[in-house]
Parts: C-alpha cells; sequence; structure tokens
C-alpha cells in the first residue's frame, strides 16, 4: 500500500474500523427482512417494531438508507463516558473499556448522530478520556525492558499506535541485553 | 400518455406519483439486465432540474437503484442523446427533467421508435404541454408517463378537442359505400384504442365521448362517412392553436413534485426540503411563478419546516441572522429575506446597489440615484464608512436595526415589498447559515460561468472605506476540481485550444456547430457537475459566492450603460438591445446570463417605460416585451433573449417570444438554431440580425 513508511508497519485506522465493525450493535429496523445469509454468518429477521442485533456495517448501512434507527451500545452516553474519565484522571492505571471503543464510538456517531441524546457531548468526553489515556501510556513506555510491556486495559487503537514503536524499542533492548550478557558470561 | 395527476387527486384507478415510482423499482429489480444503464435520467442545465435530479438520485441510492444522470443543454443535444439511447438495450426507464414537455414524445421522431419496455417519464415545469403526450393514448402512448401538477384537469376542453382532431378521420365527401369499409379497420383501431381509454380512466366525459362516437358509428353505417363538419373541425382546431400559442409559463417546479413524490412515500427529511425550497426559489427569483404562487408554495414548505426541525431560539427573534445550535445542526428555518442581492456576504451598499428592485425605485445608474441610495442609508442611521463594512463585520448594533429601520424609512423612497418570506439553512460549525436565495444565486453563476469565461472574483477584503485597491483574482473553481484528468489524457500534439477560442474559418452553420459544440458542450458539462458536487458541500457553495457576486456586477454595469447610452429602441411595441461592444461580451454571449441582464433591465425600467401591447401579441393585456441581443463575435452570431416582463411587481405573463421567433424565421429565412431548451432564447447569424428583428417586430399583420 502507497502509507508513509512509519504506517506501513502497522495496522492502519480504518481497517480497524472495518474490524470493528463485524461487532455487534442492537437497531430498531423500519423495514422488514427475512433472515438472510451474509457471507459472515446469517443475521435477522427484522421486524419493525422490534430491535434485532445485526453488525455495524450493516446498521450503517441500513442507516444511511435510514431504513433503521440504531440503538446506542450501554457504554457510549454521557454518564458512563462521565464516570470512566473521573476514573482515568484520578487513578493510576488504565480504566476498562470496551476493546474497541474508539472505532465503533466513531463510526456509530458519524452515521448516526440524531439517535444520540447528547452527541457532541459525547464526542467530547471521548476525546478527554483518549488525551488522558495518552499521557498514561506514554508514561509506560519509559518503564520499558526487553522482556515485558505490561499495560492493561490498553485498547486496540492504542496498541495500533504504539505497536511500531515498543517492537522496534524491544528489539533493540534484546541486542544490548544479548551484548551485555556475554561479557558477564566470561567475567 | 398518461398525465399523473398529484396524490390529492389520485384514487383507485388513477394511479399517481408513487405507483409510478414503485413501478420503476419492480422493473428495475425485475428486469435480467439490470445494469448501470437502465435507468437513465436527462437533466436540463437550470437549478430547479439540478435540485430535482439530487433528490430523485438520493431516492434512488436509498433504494439501491443504479442510475445514470446525463446532462443535456438543448435540443439539439437531445437528438443527439436519443440517437444514442437507441443502442442502449437495457434501457428500461428514462426521466426528463425540466425538459420534453412541449415535444411530441409518442411520435416516431423522438421515443416512438423505441422498445416498448421503455418508459419515459417526463417531469418538467414549463408549460404548455404537447397534448398528444399528455392525452395519447394506445401501447406507444401509454409509455410516456407526464407527471402533473393538477394542470391537466383543467384541460379538459383542449382534451375534448384534441381527441376529436386525432381520432376522427378525414371528412370525407364520397359516399361510397367502398368507403365505409376502408374506414372500417381504421374505426376498429379508434374503437380499440377508445375503449382502452374507456377502461383506463372513469370520468364521465370520457365514456360520453366513447359512447357517442359508438352511437354516431351505428349510425354512420347507414349514413356517409364523415362525423365532423367542417365547423368543428375547425373549431377544435382553435381551440388547440389558443391553448399552443398563448405563450410559454410554468407550473410546479420538477424539485416540488419530487417532494411530494417523497411525502407521499414518507421519506422526506431536511435534506429533500432544503432541496426543494430551492427550486422554488429559484422559480421566483427568475420571474418563471408569480408571487401569489410562490406563497402558495412557500406556505405548504412553511409547514414542513415546522414540521420537520426544531422552533428557532426564542433569543433570536428580533434577530434575523440565525446561528447555528451545535455542530450537528442542518436545520431550515424560516425567515423572511430581503431583497438584496446577497447582502449578507456583501456590503449593504453594494447589496442594494445590485438589486434590481431598489434599482428601478431609485435610478441608481444615474448619480443622482445613487445620491438617493446613499441617503437613504443616511436616514437609517447608517455612515458611508459603516455601509462600505462587509456585512459580516458590521456592527451588531446596526444589523439589529436594520429591518426595523427599513420599514420606516423605505416607503418614503417608494420601496414597499422590501421583503419576502423565504428560508435559510444552519450548516452547524462549518459555516454561518446560508439562505435560499444565496444559494440558488450560487449555483446559477456556477452553471452559467464556472468554466467557459474567465471572470475575475474580488477578495474580501482588498476594498477600504470605499478604495479599491484592485486585488482580483481569476476564478478558478471549476478547473480545480478532480477532473484535471479529462485535460491530461487527451491533449493533441498542437494542444487544445480553450473553450472560448473556436475556429474562425468556419463558413455556414454546420461546420460551425460541429466545431463548436465540442470545447461548448465540454464547459457546460463541466460547469454542471461542478453546480451539481456544491449542492452538497457547502465549502464549495460558499466558495461560488464571489463568482456569483462579480457576475452581478458585469450585469449591473452593462445594464446600467444601456440605460445611460438610451440604448434601448422601440420597434412597434417592443423594446430592443443590441448589445455590440463593451468589456463583458464574451460574458454576455452566455444565454444564461443574457436572460439575467434582460430580467435585470425588465425589472429595471418597470415604472419608466409605459406597458405595450407587442405587435404579434395574442391578449390584449399591456405588458412589457424586451428582445435583448448580444454579438457573439467569435462564432459570429448573435444571441436573442425575449422577455415579457409584467407590468405588476410580482406578476408575471406568458412568454410569448417562443412563438413570434419561430414565426420570425420562418418569415425570413434566417439561419437560426435553438441552443437550449428555453424557446425564447435562440441564436442568429449575424447577418440576418436585422432583417430578423424587423420581422419580429412587424408581427401583427397576418
Amino acid at each position: 500500500m502507497a502509507l508513509p513508511a512509519p504506517l506501513r508497519a502497522s495496522v492502519t485506522p480504518t481497517e480497524l474500523e472495518l474490524i470493528a465493525s463485524e461487532q455487534l450493535v442492537e437497531i430498531v429496523p423500519l423495514v422488514a427482512m427475512e433472515r438472510t445469509a451474509f457471507i459472515s454468518g446469517a443475521y435477522g429477521p427484522l421486524r419493525p417494531p422490534s430491535k434485532c442485533k445485526v453488525p455495524i456495517w450493516m446498521a450503517t448501512n441500513l442507516k444511511l438508507k435510514k431504513k433503521c434507527r440504531i440503538v446506542p451500545p450501554d457504554w457510549l452516553n454521557v454518564e458512563f463516558l462521565e464516570e470512566r474519565l473521573v476514573q482515568e484522571t484520578t487513578g493510576e492505571s488504565f480504566s476498562e473499556m470496551p476493546f474497541r471503543f474508539a472505532e465503533v464510538a466513531k463510526v456509530l456517531i458519524d452515521t448516526a448522530p440524531d439517535d444520540f441524546p447528547n452527541p457532541d457531548k459525547i464526542r467530547s468526553l471521548l476525546k478527554d478520556i483518549r488525551e488522558a489515556r495518552q499521557a498514561k501510556s506514554r508514561e509506560g513506555l519509559s518503564k520499558l525492558d526487553h522482556s515485558e510491556l505490561s499495560l492493561p486495559n490498553l485498547c486496540s487503537m492504542e496498541i495500533n499506535e504504539i505497536r511500531p514503536f515498543f517492537i522496534r524499542a524491544m528489539g533493540v533492548l534484546i541486542d544490548i541485553i544479548k551484548d551485555a550478557q556475554p561479557q558477564q558470561d566470561i567475567a | 400518455m398518461v398525465y399523473l395527476p398529484p396524490p390529492h387527486l389520485a384514487s383507485a384507478d388513477r394511479p399517481s406519483y408513487a405507483e409510478a415510482y414503485a413501478k420503476i423499482l419492480a422493473s428495475h429489480r425485475r428486469s435480467p439486465a439490470t445494469s448501470a444503464s437502465s435507468v437513465i435520467m436527462l437533466v436540463a442545465p437550470d437549478v430547479d432540474a439540478l435540485c430535482a435530479a439530487r433528490m430523485l438520485a438520493d431516492l434512488f441510492k436509498q433504494d439501491d437503484v443504479m442510475h445514470r444522470i446525463i446532462p443535456v443543454s438543448g435540443h439539439a443535444e437531445l437528438e443527439r442523446m436519443r440517437e444514442e439511447l437507441v443502442t442502449y438495450n437495457d434501457l428500461h426507464t428514462l426521466i426528463l427533467l425540466n425538459m420534453g414537455s412541449i415535444l411530441d414524445l409518442p411520435s416516431a421522431e423522438w421515443f416512438g421508435d423505441f422498445s416498448t419496455r421503455l418508459t419515459v417519464h417526463v417531469i418538467d415545469s414549463s408549460r404548455p404541454q404537447n397534448l398528444s403526450s399528455v392525452f395519447g393514448g394506445g401501447e406507444n402512448g401509454e409509455r410516456i408517463v407526464i407527471w402533473d401538477d393538477g394542470g391537466a384537469e383543467l384541460l379538459q376542453e383542449e382534451r375534448k378537442a384534441w381527441e376529436a382532431l386525432t381520432y376522427e378521420p378525414e371528412p370525407d365527401s364520397d359516399e361510397d359505400s367502398d368507403l365505409d369499409s376502408e374506414h372500417d379497420p381504421e374505426e376498429d383501431e379508434d374503437e380499440e384504442e377508445e375503449e382502452e381509454y374507456e377502461g383506463s380512466s372513469s370520468t364521465g366525459k370520457r365514456r360520453s365521448i366513447g359512447d357517442g362516437n359508438h352511437g354516431r358509428k351505428k349510425r354512420q353505417k347507414d349514413e356517409r362517412p364523415h362525423r365532423m363538419s367542417r365547423d368543428e373541425r375547425e373549431r377544435h382546431a382553435a381551440r388547440l392553436e389558443k391553448y399552443y400559442t398563448s405563450g410559454t409559463w410554468h407550473g410546479q417546479s420538477a424539485s416540488g413534485t419530487i417532494y411530494i413524490l417523497a411525502t407521499v412515500l414518507e421519506r422526506v427529511d431536511n435534506e429533500l426540503l432544503w432541496l426543494a425550497i430551492l427550486g422554488l426559489t429559484f422559480q421566483y427569483v427568475t420571474s418563471r411563478i408569480s408571487r401569489e404562487d410562490y406563497d402558495k408554495y412557500h406556505s405548504i414548505y412553511y409547514d414542513e419546516v415546522a414540521r420537520l426541525n426544531p422552533p428557532p431560539p426564542a433569543a433570536g427573534a428580533n434577530d434575523y441572522d440565525f446561528k447555528s445550535q451545535h455542530p450537528d445542526d442542518t436545520s431550515v428555518y424560516a425567515v423572511d429575506e430581503l431583497r438584496f442581492m446577497m447582502f449578507r456576504h456583501w456590503n449593504l451598499y453594494d447589496a442594494m446597489y445590485h438589486s434590481s428592485y431598489i434599482a428601478s425605485k431609485l435610478g441608481i445608474w444615474k448619480e443622482r440615484g445613487r445620491k438617493r441610495l446613499t441617503g437613504l442609508l443616511a436616514k437609517m442611521g447608517f455612515s458611508l464608512l459603516d455601509t462600505q463594512q462587509p456585512y459580516p463585520h458590521m456592527a451588531k448594533d446596526l444589523k439589529l436595526s436594520l429591518r426595523h429601520k427599513l420599514d420606516q424609512i423605505a416607503p418614503e423612497y417608494g420601496l414597499v415589498e422590501l421583503s419576502y418570506p423565504s428560508f435559510t439553512r444552519c450548516y452547524g460549525y462549518r459555516s454561518q447559515p446560508l439562505s435560499a436565495c444565496d444559494a440558488v444565486e450560487a449555483i446559477s453563476a456556477l452553471l452559467d460561468v464556472a468554466t467557459g469565461v474567465r471572470m475575475e472574483v474580488e477578495i474580501e477584503g482588498a476594498r477600504n472605506g470605499g478604495e479599491w485597491f484592485g486585488n482580483g483574482k481569476v476564478w478558478e473553481g471549476g478547473r480545480e476540481s478532480r477532473r484535471r484528468d479529462d485535460e491530461r489524457e487527451n491533449i493533441p500534439p498542437g494542444g487544445i485550444a480553450p473553450a472560448a477560442k473556436p475556429k474562425n474559418t468556419a463558413n455556414g452553420d454546420v461546420h460551425e456547430d460541429a466545431d463548436e459544440d465540442d470545447p461548448e458542450s465540454q464547459w457546460r458539462v463541466k460547469n454542471f457537475w461542478t453546480a451539481f458536487d456544491a449542492l452538497d458541500d457547502i465549502v464549495q457553495l460558499r466558495e461560488a459566492l464571489p463568482l456569483a457576486m462579480s457576475l452581478h456586477r458585469a450585469i449591473i454595469r452593462q445594464g446600467s450603460s444601456i440605460i445611460d447610452k438610451r440604448d434601448i429602441r422601440t420597434l412597434r411595441g417592443h423594446r430592443v438591445v443590441v448589445l455590440t461592444q463593451g468589456p463583458d461580451l464574451a460574458l454576455f454571449a452566455h444565454p444564461g446570463v443574457l436572460g439575467r441582464l434582460a430580467l435585470w433591465l425588465a425589472d429595471a425600467l418597470r415604472d419608466r417605460l409605459a406597458g405595450t401591447t407587442p405587435a404579434h401579441a395574442r391578449s390584449r393585456r399591456k405588458s412589457l416585451p424586451l428582445v435583448v441581443a448580444c454579438l457573439n463575435e467569435h462564432a459570429g452570431t448573435y444571441v436573442v433573449v425575449g422577455v415579457t416582463a409584467a407590468l405588476d411587481f410580482g406578476e408575471v405573463r406568458k412568454n410569448e417570444f417562443g412563438l413570434a421567433f419561430l414565426d420570425a424565421k420562418e418569415r425570413c429565412n434566417a439561419r437560426t438554431r435553438h441552443g437550449t431548451f428555453d424557446t425564447s432564447v435562440l441564436e442568429i447569424n449575424k447577418d440576418d440580425l436585422k432583417v430578423f428583428l424587423e420581422t419580429l417586430c412587424e408581427g401583427g399583420d397576418r
């Protein structure tokens, strides 16, 4: 792919979005559909007005054609995010967030802002959380050593961000340790 | 054949828009040979058709119907397109937007020879409609579907006349019985068609015609063959003549029609509503519909806006400048719009100077008139410096008091109808809210002059308290778009001649056409797509506003100089203006721009010239017929535009120039060409102009 060099080492955010779109989300369909087989599995039947779980890619497709309404996942609302933000800014370690929260939130809020009660507040809360976690992961990287890097509760986009760096860094550290050891053996 | 009544007149056996749409979907889904060319939309180059195309494209996209949009700029191109379309095997739906209602579509010349799977839908706001398309029956006629706005209901008399003339064979004075038998097969056919007719209709009138014919036929087998006296025939023919020759006018906008379709399908949303509003505003701003019609449709849209949008914030009740409430705010608000030309993007003085309404009342082409304008502004409490400031930078208290003061003080100067109800749309935090008339101005400027002519555009801030440093830049909008690959790939070794310089040594019209059309149609198509993209993209739309402003400036410059130099000749009741020189001649060779100049002149001169009855007019009502001709030096032709303005502001008259032009052309054998769908615009060879104008103005003596 014709990406700049730093991005070629890892997965791109859009690919992550694609992977995250396999997750199921609940919708309120406005049209009826039988249980249909797709490549990834069979979904449906869609019987308005009862809710149904479908993959996010299908939900966004239907939403763009105005054939459904998306029900926000239970973690994507102002109260939950505010609570998490408080935890994030007061605690030392990362708070628990759904693994692919960044991608799912982006896709859902961009396609269906009218289905959320307070979309701009949610957007600003998400940004705050991301910045707090970013600060923590920068700190955590300084504790990098040659054998392990333990950052519990890190989410997929963040892992993807630091992956190129810490892979190379760990490689260099391992080389340094290997060089240091034979000298010790000899001595 | 079928003309579709609007949904409120539909009934079980009179299908309406929704059924026609469902049929399009069904034939798309069911036909095995469906491809991207199965549904084709031919779109005329005006803002209303553009909005309608966008709305229909959105509806199709939501229904997963693959479609193609093809811009068509005039009759000649439509004919060429038709030739091409004959070769498409998988075409089953053709939609014509704002074109074709005057054409006899079931005839062999147009779509009579196409395969029977093809259905042609005509969504056109121009009237009169061709009666054989509207009423033509039989298998051939069934394929032509005209989406009507209720106007065809009023054409019952014309319907009878048309049917009488079409279905009755020529009256024969012979009494031979073998003529009887010869006539029989024809009669049978006629009867079959009429029976089909009766089956699909439910009005008593039609049944009675059928029965009448039946009865007459029986009688007629005993008697002579001719059923109608010559008088009757003549009466019918006269009735049809009257219908066709009373001039051209406009009915419901195409985008309004599609909005009604969306309402019936229950799929309306703010986007569709906004586009329908743009179509309506376009019709009003270009004097295609009268103020009454505008108010009628406006009230419908007003209710829709109230239904689909949150009410405007109470704090903003006095402030006519709405602000977006939050970043996703794309709501539409109803607000009264002043008649100044784009006043929110210009400074106040310029906006008032360029508005044709004020131009006429104050006479701004003279120095005296300009002084009156500044006097008016001064009385309202705006100093000269204030009025030269761009509107967004104007002091807040001045903005708030503007409307109020205008209501108080403007009537002294004779400016009474300064505002009309209209709409504004918010675009979140991406841009300031944009009003409907500004959007229409921007899009029509893009359609006319985005490419093809060199336009200079003013950079904001280059003025300072009345002094202008002359920093303009050349408009590059059309070329910046991503279609640069057209220009890269097909460059012949000598380089392409730019659009404005067609070959010079053309002799005869045909040669000129072939050479001129390619660069001409190229820039027309480019303009079309630039405008189409801008409908969605607020950034492009805002960038087009300076283009619209410089277009207006050119029009005012030319218009004022015409009036100043008293260049308007009166030939037997017609006012004629011929432009042969001037800085903007290349610009005015475009029919769209020339049309706008004509409208501006008509508005400006409304109160100053007495109304006249043009020589060829049918009615005795006085109106203001104006003919403007502009020389296209490169092509060696004149572009001529005829406008029939009403005497009162806010009314429209039927435009009789279409027929007058055709008449005059035949009588003086001029070499002419109709470049657009508007019959009141034509291109005529340079040498024939004088003779043509004279024959035009003598038109009354027949």
